[in-house]
């Protein structure tokens, strides 16, 4: 009873699970142009999940599974969907589709379903398994707005054995689990609609991002985070106002809700962004912004430790991958259309 | 010959039995500025205190004018044409600033109204930005010492003493208090200037007095001084480098977030506010008065509380807390040393043990008093903290500023806190206790614990600061690494 009347009171006042409020980008998110300032070494039409396979860079666009070599990129395979994420496991390399399945690559192909229809993460997990993350039961990929905006947790996390194809139940309930990483025989899941990174069965080890999280892959020392979309305060409004939301969703294009998006607004119909506060003749990270371009690197215990931005006033939106190669961290930015290359990754 | 306004001759000040001033001899000509430097304790007040009236003196002669004289009162003093404007505010908190401003001088049959008309025209004519009809009790720090100084002007004495006059100032308020200064002298006021602050004792004073532990060590005309010369005179020892330099460039890395403020906002004073305070890191916030950093701290510690409708939120440790009380926060781990000591820091006539008890039992559980531990946790901070005082049982109100500063402190530390924050840590406060206290708060970073430091003073921002951040109008605007900051670039991001 006090906590109904204490939820009604908080609902009132704006504040507890009401509170519009959003953690500040500071400390070892303080924003730069570090990704802005990148080499852009392709552009490709949405790149996403980049992997080293056999000493072959790879990444998704589309259906299509594309190669790095020599600068140059090169369709490498195509699939008969929307490829949602891969992974290099060993000798084989896992690809998730839009159409559900999981698809173990090596000598040859070996097809594993009932995974449900949004496959958005695939890491190597202990020896001969892959950790497959499963961002929604009720909505697939391309439809993460969704998910977001109708409070979606019907996640789930599996682990599937490459030698069987069996998969087996990790986690279910979580709130779209985009990224997933396994250190020391510990399996740590990004939920990006929670903002936060939680070992399975454990406390959350970051917790209240400033956007919201996907991929994990491993860096020199430590992690490298991405983070697809900002939140800013009028979306985080938005989320708490149900019918608001309800008749938003229902009556307007899903390109011109008030919701994040991977790039920057091309149509004058979308809502502004950029909100126009201006301070040293520099649009501010607070301005609400839609999108953004944000690329975290961790240290082992998956604590921030830098940060690499492409502001609100920036073009290499929507980060969702990266992958160390030496002294080198290339990294996708899906709504900017590029393949980016930083070449100084010390914090 | 020019008679001296003020001659005191080998006056001496005891307090029982320990002399604060030893056989000082010291003048005051008419029209000029001195300023009187030391480290707190030095005796800098006490001197002062005698030619105003405050005190007397256990023996030697004060004359004014060349005629001998003893003052048994202030208003004794004011009648002689001496004036002082005290360090610690004397207002009436629940009077206006008008009434204020002529308590003591009204007329028979006084008319409110017109009170307030010729403050209003007073206080414009000295360039101070304070409302006539606001109650003292409202006003910040800043504006009280406006208040008192224009009080002081207002009464038209020949010398006025001020002590420690621009330590809450702002550096566009100093510079109309200096402009103030140099126009007095011009009518013929002679000033006496106590201030930590040394440049701006080189700057606008003719003759410098240094006074050590209650001596006289040298007067002089400010020519004939610099700043290492001061310092030397002062402390005995040489710090000026030392001082304000960072020790290294090495920054301590951030440890986990402690303390997540997003979206703060209290009325005017704090509009939607974010920042973030790591452990084992010094988090330095610079903000010109009225920035609303204090009062977001003050939020933070449950001193304050913020808008009742969408005023934000404050995650400490990522759990979001709402304090009533300070006692709540001091249990959750966070303690507020407050920017003004004389009126929320301590109990100023209990002894040093029994305040550093009251902090002990606002973190502990029922309140049981138990004189052993209240001696024996006495006798350990006095130690940490090299806290000067004849003994345990001294009273905080006879330690000099700096000691007093550590008392306070010391009554947070004992609670112990996972977050510090410290709000103008060295207001008032010498040298020496300086380097001590900032010595102080490194020292609890390196031990882990999240440090946060307000400050409006840039030296000490840039010297403790493992990030520093600024404030300007109720919000954080700008973060710098020690790298990249300058004295410029903060003050830019503070006003532009």
């Amino acid at each position: 009873m006090i906590g109904w009347v204490r939820n009604r009171l908080d609902a009132f006042r704006g504040r507890g699970a009401y509170a519009a409020t959003v953690p500040p980008m500071d400390g070892a998110l303080r924003p730069n142009t570090r990704l802005e300032e990148a080499a852009v070494l392709a552009r490709v039409s949405s790149p996403d999940n980049l992997v080293l396979h056999q000493g072959r860079v790879l990444f998704s666009s589309g259906a299509v599974i594309m190669a790095l070599e020599d600068g140059q990129t090169r369709e490498w395979r195509r699939c008969a969907a929307e490829v949602t994420a891969l992974a290099s496991v060993g000798e084989t390399l896992a690809m998730g589709l839009a159409d559900g399945s999981l698809i173990l690559a090596s000598d040859a192909d070996r097809l594993v379903t009932g995974l449900g229809r949004c496959i958005t993460s695939l890491s190597a997990g202990e020896a001969g398994q892959v950790i497959v993350c499963v961002g929604s039961a009720v909505h697939c990929c391309d439809e993460w707005k969704h998910d977001l905006l109708t409070g979606g947790a019907s996640g789930s996390v599996w682990q599937v054995t490459l030698a069987d194809g069996v998969a087996k139940l990790l986690a279910q309930g979580l709130s779209w689990p985009a990224g997933s990483a396994t250190s020391g025989g510990q399996t740590v899941v990004v939920e990006a609609w929670r903002h936060r990174l939680t070992p399975l069965g454990g406390v959350p080890l970051v917790s209240d991002l400033p956007g919201y999280p996907s991929r994990l892959s491993p860096a020199a020392d430590g992690w490298w985070l991405t983070l697809f979309a900002p939140r800013n305060q009028l979306i985080e409004l938005v989320l708490r106002e149900g019918p608001y939301r309800k008749r938003m969703m229902r009556e307007i294009d899903p390109d011109h809700w008030i919701a994040p998006t991977l790039s920057p607004a091309v149509d004058f119909n979308q809502p502004m962004q950029g909100g126009a506060i201006r301070t040293h003749g520099i649009i501010k990270p607070w301005a609400p912004t839609r999108s953004y371009g944000l690329l975290v690197r961790l240290d082992r215990k998956f604590h921030p430790i830098a940060s690499y931005h492409s502001r609100a006033d920036g073009r290499f939106h929507g980060i969702t991958s990266a992958l160390q190669m030496g002294e080198r961290v290339l990294v996708t930015s899906r709504g900017g259309n590029a393949m980016l290359s930083l070449a100084e990754v010390q914090p | 010959m020019t008679i001296p306004l003020v001659q005191m001759t080998a006056i001496t000040k005891e307090y029982r039995g320990v002399p604060a001033v030893k056989t000082v001899n010291f003048t005051v000509m008419p029209a000029e500025i001195h300023a009187v430097l030391g480290e707190n304790g030095a005796g800098k007040s006490t001197l002062t205190k005698i030619i105003a009236g405050v005190t007397s003196p256990s023996s030697g002669t004060l004359t004014i004018d060349g005629q001998a004289r003893s003052f048994r009162t202030p208003s004794e003093a004011l009648a002689a044409g001496v004036a002082m404007v005290f360090q610690e505010t004397s207002l009436v908190p629940s009077m206006t600033v008008a009434q204020n401003l002529y308590l003591g001088n009204e007329k028979f049959f006084n008319r409110l109204r017109g009170l307030t008309i010729a403050a209003q025209q007073f206080l414009q004519s000295l360039n101070f930005n304070v409302n006539p009809l606001a109650l003292v009790a409202n006003l910040g720090a800043a504006q009280k010492q406006m208040v008192e100084i224009a009080r002081a002007v207002l009464q038209k004495a020949r010398l006025i003493i001020f002590d420690e006059p621009t330590a809450t100032l702002t550096p566009e308020e100093k510079r109309y208090f200096f402009a103030l200064v140099q126009r007095l002298k011009h009518d013929g006021v002679a000033i006496v200037f106590i201030s930590h602050a040394i440049e701006e004792a080189l700057m606008i004073a003719d003759r410098i007095t240094i006074l050590r532990d209650g001596e006289l060590v040298v007067t002089d005309a400010a020519k004939a001084f610099d700043r290492d010369k001061i310092i030397q005179a002062m402390v005995g020892r040489t710090l000026s480098g030392a001082l304000y330099q960072r020790h290294d460039n090495k920054v301590r890395p951030a440890g986990a977030k402690v303390l997540s403020v997003q979206n703060l906002s209290m009325g005017a004073m704090v509009r939607n506010t974010s920042f973030t305070v790591y452990a084992g890191q010094v988090t330095g916030v610079f903000g010109l008065i009225g920035s609303g950093r204090t009062e977001a701290a003050k939020i933070v510690s449950g001193v304050l509380k913020r808008n009742y409708f969408n005023g934000g939120e404050v995650r400490l440790m990522d759990r979001p807390v709402t304090y009533r009380l300070p006692r709540e926060a001091v249990l959750d781990g966070i303690v507020y040393v407050t920017e003004d000591r004389k009126l929320e820091g301590f109990f100023e006539q209990m002894s040093i043990a029994q305040n550093l008890f009251m902090g002990h039992l606002a973190a502990s559980g029922p309140p049981l008093v138990s004189y052993a531990q209240m001696a024996a946790l006495a006798e350990v901070w006095r130690g940490k903290l090299n806290i000067k005082a004849i003994n345990a049982d001294a009273r905080v109100i006879e330690l000099s500023g700096g000691n007093q500063q550590k008392v306070v402190i010391a009554k947070s530390l004992v609670q112990k806190p996972r977050l510090v924050i410290f709000d103008e840590p060295t207001r008032g406060v010498d040298v020496g206790a300086i380097a001590e206290i900032h010595q102080l708060i490194q020292g609890l970073a390196d031990d882990g614990l999240a440090v946060m430091v307000i400050s409006s003073y840039l030296p000490e921002i840039l010297n403790l600061s493992d990030r520093i951040l600024v404030a300007r109008q109720g919000r954080i605007v700008e973060e710098f690494t020690p790298a990249e900051a300058s004295e410029q670039k903060i003050m830019y991001a503070a006003v532009h």
